[in-house]
């Protein structure tokens, strides 16, 4: 790796020439985490992105959590869990609970995929910058992991008062978030501008 | 070098006060309604902590405390202290405050975790006349403070924190 890397929470320059593969550096100044090279990171991009978007897919189809008490039932899909907040009359917080656990994640995961697919190819395209900010805003704003503690903190309290069962898509919606989760870490934000940058000028 | 974030201070400080404001509702109303058999009940977040605690879990208490009751809390503090210091050139160890910034960034989006366990209580426990559970107004005012302190740690420009240091605190 070659160059200097001004540290985006204090603006320190930092040479960074020296970290190896399998290495990440932080800024010495102000401890923030500057780059971690990894070995052949866009495949392992592509490779969990269009894994967990298939997950989702399949995360999406199925029942998420069922609950019977005194023979009366009821399920719900992934889908289904935010629209009931908006026919309870909330819909702002419907659309909100959306977003941030399945449309921006799904988003996210598309545009890695675009992104890596069209760097891998080697060529500059107009559409790489716009797609590297949109990644990393979005991944700020995708909440995944969170929503799988709040099932689990859903289920407790539920257990006193009726009988819940995980549905099938439950666990997609678990092997999607730990797709998401690799996917993201292994896009280092540093390289990905720099891969970007030699694509442009060559 | 990057791009500085534009008026900084006004706007993290403005967020943060709508913020702090909506927090009061968001602790005093009902978060959501167990209706079970007839009989109402009502519940605020920390009521839903007390629950948790009655109902014998208490480490799923402590999480719900913890992202809901003390993040959002020490959030709001964290990022009013660090505006301060930033406004007033303060010389406070400005590694610390590197970090401390870094905390408030990383754990953020955990608040959310109560709007979400109301989402799937609300969809799921709808068992006709036996047992339902509706929203309450304060899902709407606490996902907005989660939500305005998220945007106001965006806003907030960390190199200012180093911006009025000596020569002699840097580094290089
Ligand atoms: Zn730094």
């Amino acid at each position: 790796m070659d160059g200097e890397i001004a540290c985006q929470s204090c603006d320190l320059l930092v040479n960074v020439a020296a970290t190896r593969h399998g290495e990440s550096a932080s800024c010495p100044r102000c401890g923030c985490f500057l780059t971690k090279l990894h070995d052949d990171a866009l495949h392992r991009v592509i490779a969990f992105s269009s894994i967990g978007l298939m997950f989702l897919a399949f995360a999406s189809s199925y029942p998420f959590l069922s609950l019977s008490s005194s023979g009366v039932e009821s399920a719900i899909t992934l889908i289904q869990a935010p629209f009931a907040l908006w026919s309870k009359g909330m819909p702002e917080v419907a659309v909100l609970v959306t977003a941030f656990i399945i449309a921006i994640p799904a988003l996210v995961l598309m545009m890695m995929l675009t992104l890596c697919i069209l760097i891998t190819r080697g060529r500059y395209h107009s559409s790489l910058l716009p797609l590297a900010k949109g990644i990393f805003i979005g991944q700020k704003w995708s909440m995944v992991e969170v929503f799988l503690i709040a099932v689990i903190v859903a289920m407790v309290k539920i257990a006193a008062m009726a009988t819940v069962t995980i549905g099938i898509s439950f666990w997609a919606y678990g092997a999607f978030a730990i797709c998401f989760t690799l996917a993201a870490s292994s896009l280092d934000r540093y390289q990905c501008w720099q891969k970007i940058a030699l694509l442009a000028i060559k | 070098m990057h791009v500085r974030k534009r008026d900084s201070i006004q706007r993290t400080l403005a967020l943060l006060i709508t913020a702090s404001l909506l927090y009061i509702p968001a602790n005093l109303y009902p978060v959501m309604y167990t209706d079970a058999l007839g009989s109402n009940e009502a519940s605020t977040i920390m009521g839903g902590v007390v629950l948790l605690i009655n109902l014998g879990s208490a480490p799923v208490a402590l999480v719900i405390f913890v992202f809901s009751v003390m993040v959002p809390s020490a959030k709001l503090m964290a990022m009013f202290y660090l505006v301060w210091t930033v406004q007033r050139h303060s010389p406070l160890d400005p590694r610390q405050r590197s970090t401390l910034y870094r905390v408030v960034e990383f754990i953020g989006k955990w608040s959310m975790v109560d709007i979400f366990v109301v989402t799937i209580l609300v969809a799921l426990v709808q068992l006709g006349g036996l047992l339902v559970i509706l929203p309450g107004i304060a899902a709407v005012s606490f996902a907005a403070v989660v939500i305005l302190t998220i945007i106001a740690a965006e806003s907030f420009d960390a190199r200012l924190i180093w911006d009025n240091m000596d020569e002699k605190n840097s580094v290089n």
